[in-house]
């Protein structure tokens, strides 16, 4: 199974690509808690492409494999100018208590949502590849 | 799951105690109308604000940002907020983001009603 979609940059077409992780990951068998942790990481992935990336960006969904597990596999593309993610910090809740700026929760969020998260990055084209694993409800 | 519009009431429901019932999106808009019907409850004398999210399934950074500076505007009054009827992900956002440190989540609002209007009879 695979979906492509080609999303412009619009108020909330992030929905789009939460809907659709809705419904593939129904179909996959997924627990709800599982689809709606991938929402939300797929949602944050959109806003950064679209706040960083420079036009319209490229949402794939997959499935496959990890350590024997099944997975939906999900990729965020845009092609923005880039950066490195090593450099990218990870947020908590002490940095930005009383701070004027509260932003800055992307990545964070979807390393922590999501169960595998790779990022490729350069100039032109950066890629957020996020995994959630198949675990059937009880 | 992914209803746009925010559907919001608010109402004071006991002495200083408000309540705002908000489904639908969290982001930019549905967090700053979260912000706008607090910032009224505590203007009208509120100090405790429950906040039900039943019907709220997805979030983003931008608008749980929106509700972080609610709650540090609560603190600095020595307000108190609570949260209810929060999916897992959510309740995980929350902790991530660090709600949790300052705002005591209840599952449902009934025993949210029970524990903060019992608490502040005290």
């Amino acid at each position: 199974m695979e979906v492509v979609l080609h999303l412009p940059v619009v108020p909330n077409v992030e929905l789009v690509a939460a809907k659709a992780v809705e419904t593939v990951g129904g179909a996959l068998g997924m627990h709800q808690t599982g689809i709606e942790a991938a929402s939300v990481a797929i949602v944050e992935a959109c806003l950064n492409a679209m706040e960083h990336g420079g036009g319209q960006m490229v949402v794939r969904m997959s499935t496959d494999t990890f350590d024997g597990k099944p997975g939906l596999v999900i990729e965020v593309e845009d092609q923005g100018e880039g950066f490195d993610p090593s450099e990218a910090p990870r947020n908590s809740a002490s940095r930005v208590h009383g701070c004027t700026s509260k932003r800055g929760w992307g990545l964070t969020l979807i390393r922590e949502l999501m169960d595998e998260v790779q990022i490729r990055s350069n100039p032109g084209k950066t890629q957020v590849r996020m995994c959630k694993y198949v675990e059937n409800a009880p | 799951m992914n209803d746009e519009q925010m559907k919001l009431q608010k109402d004071i429901v006991a002495d200083g105690f408000g309540l705002i019932a908000a489904a639908g999106y969290i982001n930019n808009e549905g967090g700053q109308a979260i912000a706008d019907a607090a910032t009224e409850l505590i203007d009208d004398g509120c100090q405790t604000l429950l906040i039900d999210l039943d019907g709220t399934r997805i979030i983003n950074s931008i608008g749980v940002s929106i509700l972080l500076e609610i709650m540090e505007k609560l603190l600095e009054d020595k307000g108190r907020l609570a949260f209810c009827n929060l999916t897992p992900t959510i309740s995980k956002t929350f902790e991530i983001m660090g709600l949790v440190q300052y705002a005591t989540i209840y599952p449902d609002q009934d025993e949210a009603r029970t524990a903060l209007i019992g608490a502040g009879s005290d």
